[in-house]
C-alpha cells in the first residue's frame, strides 16, 4: 500500500524530483558523507592500518596537546567578543545610515568596501597595521601613548585583540547591512506613534526599534556566529602559533604534524561547539522557528 | 525581501547581460592560450626549487636562459617548498607519471625520499664529481652504498650586526654565549625593548638554528634530555627574555626586514640576507662575521640544496645535462657573485668578486657540521618545536624534556634504521 | 538651542568619519606598499613611487598560472553551482510546510560544518579520484561551499515570483518544463545573475579548500598567503591588490543587490 503511494507520488512529481535531485545528491555525497567520514576517522583507533577499531585514542591525544585548551578558549573568546562588538558597531552605523543624513550614499559605499576584500587579503593588510613596526605602533608613538612598540603578534590578550579588530573590519559591514535592511522594514508610523506618546529617542530605541529589529539581530547573530567560530585566515596570519584557534589547530595537526586523525578529532569538536552554541542561542532567546521569510 | 524590480533597468543589468557571455568566453580564450603553450616543439624540463624571490630573480635572468638557449629547450621552473616535495613525488609515483623531471631539495629532508623509493640512483654521476665538489658535501647524498642526490649549493648562517648602533654604544659583537646574553640584556636595559633576534617562529627555521647551538654546547640534538641540550634550552630561556619581540615571528625571510628596519641590531641568518639588506633595502653599516663558540665548541650547520631525479623520470638525459650545467664553474660563480651562496666547488671563487660576506662565510664553513639525515625529521621537528615553544617562549621548566625524550623514543622506534 | 543641534551633528559625523578612516586605512596601506620603493620605505624616508613590484610580479612567472587557475575554477564553479542549484531551488521554493522547512534546513545545516573538517576527507577522496592539484578537483570542493549559498539566493528569488504567472502558463497548455523554461527562468534572471556572481566571488576568494587540494598549482589567494608567510611586504601587497581588483569591481556594480536576503541566506527569529 505504502509503496504504491510512493510510486504514484514519484509518477506525479517525477519532473520536480529530477530537478531537485542533483542538488541534494551533491550535498549528501560531498558534504554530509565527508562529515560522517571525518567523524568516523576521529574515532578510528586503528589509524592508517586497514579496518576500523572504535576508540577515543585521538581525542585523548588532542586533549593532552599543550595548545588545545588555548585554541578552544581563544575560539570562544574571539567569537563571543567579536560578535558583540560587531553587533554594537554595526547597529550604530545602521541606525545612523537609516536617518536622512548628508553623504549617506557615499558613506554606505565606502563603509561596505571590506565586504569585497578577500579574507586572506584582509589578513595581509592587517599585518601592516599590527606589525611591531606597523602603522598602529607608529601612530600610538606619535600620540605619545606608548614609548615602546606593542608586540601585537606575540601572544596574549593583544594578539586576540588584533584578531578581533581584523574580524570586525572585515565583517561589521555585513552585520550593518543586515541590520539596516531590518531597520528599513520598520514602518515610519510606529515611530510617529511613539513620538505622540512623548517617548524620548533612547526610549524609542529601547522599546520600539530593538524589539522590532529582533529578527534581523537573530539572523546576524546566527550567521555571523557560525562564521566566527570557523575563523581561520585572520588568526593564521595574525596570531600564528602564539594564539591558535580551533581552525588553525585543525590545519596544523594535518599540515604540520601530518596526523589526519587528530586533525579530524579536533574538527569534530569544533563542529560540536558550533552546534551547541547555535542551539543554546536559539533556545535562550526563545526562537522556536528558524525559517525563511 | 529581494529587490527584483530594481533590476529592471540600469547599468547593472547591462553588465548582467554581458557578464555570462564574458564569463563563458574568457576561460575559452585562456584555455586556447593554455593549449597553445602546451604544444611547444622544443623539449620541456620541469624543475622544482625552493627559493626566495630575490633568488628566483637571478635564476630567471641569469641562470636559466643560457641553458635554454644552448640546449634548445624550455625550462619550467616551479617553487615547491621542502615540506611539500615528498607529497608531490608520492603523487607522481601513484599516478605513474612524475610531476617534475628534476627537483632541488633541502639537504635535511632526503631520507624520507629514499625510504619511499621516490628517487633514482645517481651514483654514476656523483663519481664524476669526486674531484670537483667538496667530498664531504657529496656524502650528504649517500644512503647505504648508493648516491641518490648531488649538492649544487651550500649554505651556512652568519651573524649580522648593525655597526652604527654597536659603535654608538661602544660595543663589539659577541664572542661567546655569555657576551651574547650580556649584549642582549644591555640593549634591553638601554632601549627597554629587546634588540637581538632569535629565529623563534618554530618549524624548520627554529630547529635548524637550535641544532647548531646544541652541538656547540656539546649535546646531541636528537636526545632531548642530555646535558648539552638541557644547557642550551636553559640558556635560550634566559636569552629570550632579553630578545626582540619580533623573534616570535622571525624566520629567514622576515629577519632581513626586521634588521633593515632597525628593529633588531644583531641576528643570525643564511648568507642570502646580505644581498637583500645591503642592496635591495639599501641598508648601510651592516657587518657580518661567522659567529662564536658555544660552551664546548663552535659549530655551524651546513645547509643547502641537492638535486635529485624522481623515480621513473621520462626526461633523464636533459635533467642530467641541467645538473652538469648548474655545477659548472661559470654558474657556481654566478651563485657566489649574485646570491652570496657559498659554492660547492672550490675553484668557483677564483675569479668571482667575493665581497665582505665572503670571509664570514668561509670562517663559518670552517666550523661546519652536517645534520644527521633521519627519516623522522618532520616528526622530530614537530616535537622540537613544542619543546622550544614551551620552554623558551612560555618559560616552562626544562623538566618537560624528560617526557619529550620518551615521546622521541617512540618516534625512533617506529623507524628502524 | 543651537548648540543642542550642533554637538550631536559633530559627534555623528566625527564618529562616522573615524569609522570610515578605520575602514579605509588598511586598503590605503595595501595600495601604498604595493607601489612603494623598498629602500625608502624600509629606512622610514618619504614615500617614493615605483612600478618595481608590479614588474617583478608580472615577470616572475608565478602570476599567470595562479591567475588562470583561480579564474577557470571560479567561472566553472559559478556555472555549475547555478546549473545545479537553480532547478533545485525552483522546486524547494514550491514545497510548503514542514517538508519544505526540512529541506531548507538540510541546506542551511551545511554552513555549520567547519570547512577545515570537510576539506580533510575531501582532499583524501579527491586524491583517490586522481584529481588532486587539478582544476576539476578544486571545482568539486568549491561547489560544497558555493552550492548552499547560491541555492539560498535562488530560493528567495523563486519564492518572490508571483504564483499566478505559472498558473497562467499551465492554463495555456504549457508543460511543466515549458513553464519553467519559458516563463519562470526569464523572470528570475536577475536572481540567477546574482547567483552566478556570488558563485564566482566565493570561489575566487576561497582559501581553505585550495590549501588542502593544491600543491604545485596554487590559486591566487594561496599565492598571497605564500608571500605573506615569506614575510615580504611588497610582493604580498601587490598580489593582494591583484586578487582584490576584480572583486572590488564586481562589488561596486553589484552594490544595490547586496541586500540582506542575498547576503547570508535569511534566517528569521
Amino acid at each position: 500500500m505504502k509503496t504504491a503511494k510512493t510510486i504514484s507520488f514519484i509518477k506525479k512529481h517525477y519532473f520536480e524530483i529530477s530537478l531537485a535531485l542533483p542538488l541534494f545528491l551533491y550535498l549528501v555525497l560531498f558534504t554530509y558523507a565527508p562529515v560522517m567520514q571525518v567523524i568516523a576517522m576521529s574515532f578510528d583507533k586503528s589509524g592508517s592500518r586497514p579496518g576500523f577499531v572504535f576508540g577515543f585514542h585521538h581525542y585523548h591525544l588532542i586533549f593532552g596537546h599543550f595548545q588545545f585548551a588555548k585554541a578552544f578558549f581563544n575560539t570562544v573568546f574571539i567569537a563571543v567578543c567579536g560578535l558583540f562588538l560587531e553587533l554594537a558597531l554595526g547597529l550604530y552605523v545602521a541606525v545612523q545610515l537609516n536617518k536622512r543624513i548628508k553623504f549617506r550614499g557615499m558613506i554606505r559605499s565606502l563603509y561596505i568596501l571590506p565586504l569585497g576584500i578577500p579574507t586572506i587579503v584582509a589578513a595581509a593588510n592587517m599585518r601592516y597595521i599590527f606589525d611591531t613596526n606597523g602603522f598602529l605602533n607608529s601612530l600610538l608613538m606619535k600620540l605619545n601613548m606608548i614609548t615602546l612598540p606593542v608586540d601585537w603578534g606575540g601572544g596574549g590578550f593583544v594578539t586576540l585583540f588584533a584578531v578581533v579588530v581584523a574580524d570586525m573590519w572585515k565583517v561589521t559591514p555585513l552585520v550593518m547591512l543586515v541590520l539596516l535592511a531590518g531597520l528599513q522594514n520598520i514602518p515610519e508610523d510606529v515611530y510617529e506613534a511613539a513620538r505622540m506618546d512623548g517617548a524620548g529617542p533612547w526610549q524609542t530605541f529601547r522599546h520600539i526599534t530593538l524589539p522590532l529589529l529582533k529578527p534581523s539581530i537573530t539572523m546576524a547573530v546566527v550567521i555571523r556566529g557560525i562564521d566566527s567560530f570557523r575563523i581561520f585566515e585572520l588568526p593564521l596570519v595574525l596570531a600564528g602559533k602564539a594564539e591558535p584557534v580551533l581552525g588553525t589547530f585543525v590545519y596544523a595537526e594535518y599540515h604540520e604534524a601530518l596526523n589526519p586523525y587528530t586533525s579530524a578529532a579536533a574538527s569534530v569538536i569544533l563542529l560540536l561547539l558550533i552546534l551547541f552554541c547555535v542551539a543554546a542561542y536559539l533556545s535562550l532567546t526563545g526562537t522556536k522557528d528558524v525559517s525563511y521569510p | 525581501m529581494l529587490k527584483l524590480k530594481r533590476a529592471g533597468k540600469g547599468d547593472a543589468v547591462r553588465i548582467f547581460r554581458f557578464m555570462p557571455r564574458m564569463l563563458l568566453i574568457l576561460p575559452a580564450v585562456l584555455m586556447a592560450f593554455g593549449c597553445g603553450e602546451k604544444k611547444p616543439k622544443q623539449p620541456v624540463l620541469k624543475v622544482s626549487f625552493s627559493l626566495t624571490e630575490s633568488e628566483w630573480d637571478v635564476f630567471r635572468k641569469k641562470v636559466i636562459p643560457p641553458f635554454e638557449e644552448k640546449h634548445g629547450c624550455k625550462i619550467e621552473a616551479v617553487q615547491i617548498d621542502a615540506a611539500d616535495l615528498p607529497k608531490l613525488l608520492l603523487l607522481g609515483k601513484r599516478a605513474g607519471e612524475s610531476k617534475v623531471d628534476l627537483f632541488a631539495q633541502d639537504n635535511m629532508e632526503l631520507a624520507v625520499l629514499v625510504k619511499n623509493g621516490l628517487v633514482e640512483d645517481m651514483s654514476d654521476l656523483v663519481r664524476q664529481y669526486r674531484n670537483v665538489v667538496y667530498p664531504s658535501l657529496l656524502e650528504i647524498g649517500r644512503f647505504a652504498d648508493a648516491y641518490y642526490f648531488i649538492p649544487f649549493r651550500t649554505n651556512v648562517q652568519i651573524f649580522y650586526y648593525n655597526k652604527a648602533v654597536f659603535d654608538r654604544y661602544g660595543l663589539s659583537p659577541p664572542r661567546s654565549w655569555d657576551e651574547w646574553l650580556k649584549i642582549a640584556e644591555f640593549f634591553y636595559e638601554k632601549e627597554k625593548v629587546g634588540r637581538i633576534l632569535i629565529t623563534g617562529v618554530g618549524g624548520n627555521p627554529t630547529v635548524t638554528q637550535m641544532y647548531e647551538y646544541i652541538v656547540a654546547a656539546g649535546g646531541d640534538p636528537f636526545v632531548f634530555n642530555d646535558g648539552g641540550t638541557k644547557k642550551t634550552f636553559l640558556f635560550f630561556q634566559r636569552l629570550w627574555k632579553a630578545a626582540s619581540p619580533d623573534s616570535r615571528k622571525a624566520k629567514w625571510d622576515t629577519s632581513n626586514d626586521y634588521f633593515a628596519r632597525d628593529s633588531v641590531y644583531l641576528m643570525q641568518n643564511w648568507t642570502f640576507g646580505y644581498k637583500i639588506i645591503t642592496e635591495q633595502y639599501g641598508k648601510q653599516d651592516v657587518e657580518v662575521y661567522h659567529g662564536f663558540p658555544g660552551p664546548v665548541r663552535e659549530a655551524h650547520v651546513i645547509g643547502g640544496d641537492v638535486f635529485g631525479i624522481p623515480a621513473g623520470s621520462q626526461n633523464k638525459v636533459l635533467a642530467l645535462n641541467f645538473i652538469e650545467y648548474m655545477l659548472s664553474r661559470d654558474v657556481q660563480a654566478v651563485f657566489v657573485k649574485d646570491l652570496a651562496w657559498p659554492s660547492v666547488r672550490s675553484d668557483a671563487y677564483n675569479d668571482a668578486s667575493s665581497g665582505p660576506a665572503f670571509k664570514a662565510i668561509q670562517d663559518a664553513l670552517h666550523y661546519g657540521v652536517f645534520r644527521k639525515n633521519v627519516p623522522y625529521w618532520s616528526e622530530y621537528q614537530k616535537l622540537f618545536e613544542e619543546a622550544f615553544l614551551r620552554i623558551v617562549v612560555n618559560g616552562e621548566s626544562i623538566d618537560i624534556l624528560e617526557s619529550l625524550q620518551t615521546r622521541m623514543k617512540h618516534i625512533t622506534q617506529k623507524h628502524p634504521s | 538651542m543651537k548648540t543642542n543641534r550642533i554637538l550631536p551633528a559633530i559627534f555623528l559625523y566625527g564618529s562616522l568619519g573615524l569609522i570610515l578612516l578605520f575602514t579605509c586605512i588598511p586598503i590605503y596601506l595595501m595600495v601604498k606598499i604595493a607601489f612603494a620603493d623598498p629602500g625608502a620605505f624600509m629606512n622610514d624616508q618619504a614615500f617614493e613611487f615605483t612600478f618595481e613590484h608590479l614588474k617583478a610580479v608580472f615577470l616572475s612567472g608565478n602570476l599567470w598560472p595562479a591567475l588562470r587557475k583561480s579564474f577557470t575554477v571560479a567561472c566553472a564553479t559559478a556555472f555549475l553551482s547555478t546549473l545545479i542549484a537553480a532547478p533545485g531551488a525552483y522546486v524547494l521554493a514550491k514545497i510548503p510546510g514542514r517538508t519544505g522547512y526540512f529541506f531548507l534546513m538540510a541546506i542551511f545545516f551545511t554552513r555549520m560544518f567547519p570547512e577545515v573538517g570537510i576539506a580533510l576527507p575531501i582532499s583524501l577522496n579527491v586524491a583517490r579520484l586522481g584529481l588532486f592539484d587539478t582544476d576539476a578537483g578544486l571545482v568539486l570542493a568549491h561547489l560544497i561551499r558555493v552550492l548552499p549559498l547560491v541555492a539560498w539566493v535562488l530560493i528567495g528569488t523563486f519564492k518572490s515570483l508571483p504564483k499566478d504567472i505559472e498558473e497562467a502558463g499551465r492554463m495555456d497548455g504549457c508543460s511543466k518544463a515549458q513553464v519553467l523554461w519559458r516563463i519562470v527562468l526569464p523572470v528570475a534572471r536577475p536572481g540567477i545573475m546574482v547567483g552566478l556572481i556570488f558563485g564566482f566571488l566565493n570561489s575566487w576568494d576561497e582559501f581553505i579548500y585550495a590549501a588542502y587540494l593544491s600543491l604545485m598549482n596554487k590559486t591566487l589567494p594561496l599565492t598571497v598567503f605564500y608571500y605573506v608567510n615569506r614575510g615580504g611586504w611588497f610582493l604580498s601587497s601587490m598580489y593582494a591588490l591583484i586578487v582584490t581588483i576584480p572583486v572590488l569591481f564586481f562589488t561596486y556594480f553589484f552594490q544595490r543587490y547586496l541586500q540582506s536576503g542575498y547576503l547570508s541566506g535569511a534566517v528569521k527569529g
